[in-house]
């Protein structure tokens, strides 16, 4: 723990290297601790995947990047401002940067795909909308152009709810393109989809991190998922982390008996 | 599976788009989904010049309405042990009617039910009952009850008894229906019989459902109980009517805070009681199946606290239900003596007389309850607003919204309707008032506890996305919240119209008043035209509510 502590240098030291960086961050809901002095950091551009059981505190990490949660101790700083300190209307602005997955999707089902993509683009707007029509052309070309991006632009006018869960997710981060995000936040975003559809959400996230240099924070549940797909792997157990290395030189197995197997009673 | 096709294409150039492919279908469903609420406004706007509603007309009737008000003041109680015995025959007159109607339900809803065989005759005969029982309100069957029985407890306790059956026994049927046929399948594989399996394996599974519609239903009975008086069928409506009769407004004043502090005692208890049944459910199951095995060889569970507990409330559910039976002082020779009553009021509604002024009244009413739900329904929107929890802007006009809404729930139309009456005379105006008033309070109920049990995701979703609160409201919330926004609107539409129906009674415009005036005459024909009339347009407006709750609901 102390080592690798020393191994993550100071904002101060390499302004904006890091879109995410938690130091010695300790959150308690009442008298359950979730998180204990967890340190993070992630780079710019980089795919770190979260992994641990269920209660581990990665959703919990996860909302203190985009200030949905605040820290009791320690510091988040998140594209290198602190969410915790941030005015309402510094928060919104912190969070245009910020895209958020969620493992629920975050859809409105009654509403069609391009409809919701295009809230991904409120905050560029001044009025509350509502319908796709109220939405200025560029903005309903540019969502289109992100339907396509996460192979979609077919169904953009189908209903949510009549949509798959791997096509809704889909359609879930189409709309966290709209916001031209620097870092997109990934709460368990394949847990409820088939494994063909996990594969395939988790793809598209990495090639979208790739080409628009956005970093991605992902929370996930699968071992292999996670190996297969990010740069770095970040284990919670308990509140703590338990391991911190580059995915390239991890083994599933070895990953596995760090963090116990996910079988949900840990935390 | 929709996505276990090829992975996307890498990114593409900017493809060049016409116009037509970012406009959305448009779908003939939505629009007719939303012709509703345009045909709404229209209806309200008739009936606002029908009735004379204006700025000035509504402001001279808030003066004259306050004037009313501190005429009132101070409230007068009247003497304790009448009022006392009052409260408790409303409250018997309830429980006796709300006891009665689940004993006729049960039977009634098995015959009504789809999926336990019952002929097909049986089955619509006993819907028919089931709809017109429903259709007809308690205090419709009180005025004639009262000509059958006399005044008194006995004809209020049966007018309450005769119109739950329609709501507990169609609430039972759906439950029954919906019950899972695989453990009556699995007994009827054993050779029960028909009524075995009814008793062993549907009427445990539809119990709990049951006894929390029994509780509710009995919540609606003690509302309805405490205007019964008003037609002479006993409870503390009676205290009410002599008061007001006697415009000694103090006096009435003081009954009216009765009734509304007896309704705000009940509502917490029904609140109470409908939790600690639902959280019995599973606490029973886990008993069932756990202390047989670890009891080994014993078949009996033995008496535990729960158990007991269990026993007592029963044995008193049943004791008080006989009391109140008993209440209503049903003697042999009294009904014996209401036989010629009854059979000159069926005799006498045959042929029906229906007339144009039967047809102008029931539109009246029609056209009040559209007015007042409407423009209820809006007010109860902003007052939802301001109550739901997540969506609400400040926590203490929350509050203070909520007691709001709880108070104004708490006065039974009827006593609004008395209040406009004595305030600004007789005639529609008052009755539009009254009713605009409860459905107020009761599209709030219904709005804040939909508004809260809406999906929070897509909200924290824009929230994440940097929205601002109007724009999360307008782009997560209320697409969410349309559906239930419609369904509950057209709810408050058709419970309005029963409403408005009786409104009359006491003076306050539509095709009451006629009703009342061919029964005290003795014109019963008209009584049944008058009957069969509102049963046509209220099982209409029900039928063209579910149509488009289904239509909003379905895809």
């Amino acid at each position: 723990m102390r080592g690798r502590r020393s191994a993550i240098p100071t904002a101060a030291e390499e302004p904006g290297r890091y879109a995410v960086e938690m130091r010695g961050v300790h959150k308690a809901f009442g008298a359950v601790t979730v998180l204990d002095d967890v340190d993070l950091a992630v780079r710019r551009g980089e795919f770190v995947g979260l992994v641990g059981p269920s209660g581990a505190g990665k959703s919990t990490l996860l909302r203190l990047v985009n200030g949905m949660h605040t820290v009791e101790r320690g510091s988040v700083r998140t594209l290198g401002t602190d969410p915790a300190t941030c005015s309402r209307r510094g928060l919104r602005a912190l969070r245009t940067k910020v895209g958020f997955a969620f493992q629920q999707f975050g859809l409105v089902g009654r509403l069609s795909a391009m409809e919701n993509v295009l809230m991904g683009a409120l905050a560029t707007l001044r009025w509350p909308r509502y319908g796709v029509m109220s939405y200025p052309r560029a903005l309903r070309v540019a969502a289109l152009e992100n339907l396509d991006r996460v192979g979609m632009a077919d169904q953009r006018f189908q209903r949510c709810d009549t949509l798959s869960g791997g096509q809704q997710q889909r359609v879930a981060v189409a709309r966290t393109l709209m916001q031209g995000p620097q870092l997109i936040l990934a709460d368990e975003p394949v847990a409820s989809l088939d494994p063909a559809s996990s594969a395939l959400v988790l793809d598209i996230l990495r090639r979208i991190s790739r080409e628009d240099d956005i970093s991605v924070l992902c929370s996930l549940h699968q071992v292999e998922l996670a190996l297969a797909n990010a740069d770095r792997i970040v284990a919670l157990r308990a509140g703590r982390v338990v391991l911190d290395e580059a995915a390239d030189t991890l083994t599933a197995d070895r990953l596995r008996t760090v963090y116990g197997t996910g079988d949900g009673t840990d935390g | 599976m929709a996505d276990g096709g090829p992975a996307p294409a890498p990114p593409r150039p900017r493809a060049v788009l016409e116009p037509g492919r970012l406009r959305p279908p448009v779908r003939p469903a939505s629009l007719a989904v939303g012709a509703l609420p345009v045909a709404g406004v229209v209806l309200t706007g008739v009936a606002f010049w029908w009735i004379g509603v204006s700025v000035p007309s509504l402001l001279a009737g808030l003066g004259d309405t306050l004037a009313l008000l501190r005429r009132m003041l101070p409230p007068d109680l009247p003497p304790a042990p009448g009022l006392l015995s009052a409260v408790v025959e409303t409250l018997l007159i309830a429980v006796a009617g709300t006891g009665i109607a689940t004993l006729v339900s049960l039977p009634l809803a098995f015959a009504a039910s789809r999926s336990h065989g019952s002929a097909r005759l049986v089955r619509g005969v006993a819907r028919l009952v089931i709809v017109l029982t429903r259709v007809v309100p308690t205090l419709v069957f009180a005025i004639l009850f009262v000509r059958v029985f006399g005044l008194g407890p006995l004809a209020g306790g049966l007018a309450v008894a005769v119109h739950s059956v329609g709501m507990i026994a169609k609430l039972a049927t759906d439950v029954i229906d919906e019950a899972d046929p695989l453990p009556a399948e699995a007994v009827r594989a054993c050779g029960a019989r028909r009524w075995h399996v009814a008793v062993s394996t549907v009427v445990p599974r539809v119990l709990p459902s049951l006894v929390s519609i029994v509780l509710y239903r009995l919540d609606i009975n003690i509302r309805a109980s405490a205007v019964l008086g008003l037609v002479g069928a006993g409870g503390i409506g009676v205290a009410l009517q002599t008061a007001l009769g006697g415009l000694d407004y103090d006096r009435a004043a003081g009954i009216i805070g009765v009734i509304i502090a007896l309704i705000l005692v009940l509502e917490v208890l029904s609140v109470a009681t409908r939790k600690r049944v639902g959280a019995a459910v599973p606490d029973r199951t886990t008993k069932g199946h756990v202390l047989p095995v670890s009891a080994g060889a014993r078949h009996d569970v033995g008496w535990d606290r729960g158990r007991i507990l269990r026993f007592a409330a029963v044995a008193a559910t049943v004791v008080l239900f006989v009391v109140s039976v008993w209440s209503l002082e049903p003697a042999p020779q009294r009904l014996l003596d209401a036989w010629p009553n009854l059979r000159q009021l069926l005799t006498g509604m045959w042929p029906p007389a229906f007339s144009s002024d039967i047809v102008l009244g029931v539109l009246e009413s029609l056209l009040m309850a559209i007015a007042a739900a409407v423009v209820g329904s809006a007010g109860g929107l902003v007052l939802a607003l301001l109550t739901a929890r997540g969506i609400a802007p400040w926590r203490p006009l929350a509050t203070a919204a909520r007691a709001l809404v709880v108070v104004l729930r708490g006065v039974p139309d009827l006593v609004y309707a008395l209040l406009f009456v004595a305030a600004l005379g007789l005639g529609p105006f008052a009755g539009l008032l009254a009713l605009w008033i409860s459905c107020t309070a009761l599209a709030a109920k219904f709005f804040t506890d939909s508004l809260e049990e809406l999906d929070a995701v897509p909200r924290q979703a824009l929230e994440s996305v940097g929205a601002t609160r109007p724009q999360v409201f307008l782009g997560a919330t209320w697409p969410q919240f349309v559906p239930a926004f419609t369904g509950n609107g057209l709810f408050v539409v058709d419970l309005a119209l029963r409403e408005s129906i009786v409104l009359g009674i006491v003076g306050a415009g539509g095709i009451g008043y006629l009703m009342q005036e061919s029964v005290a005459t003795l014109s019963y024909d008209v009584t049944s035209a008058i009957v069969i009339v509102i049963a046509v347009v209220v099982y209409g407006i029900e039928t063209i509510a579910q149509a488009a709750r289904r239509q909003l609901l379905g895809r």
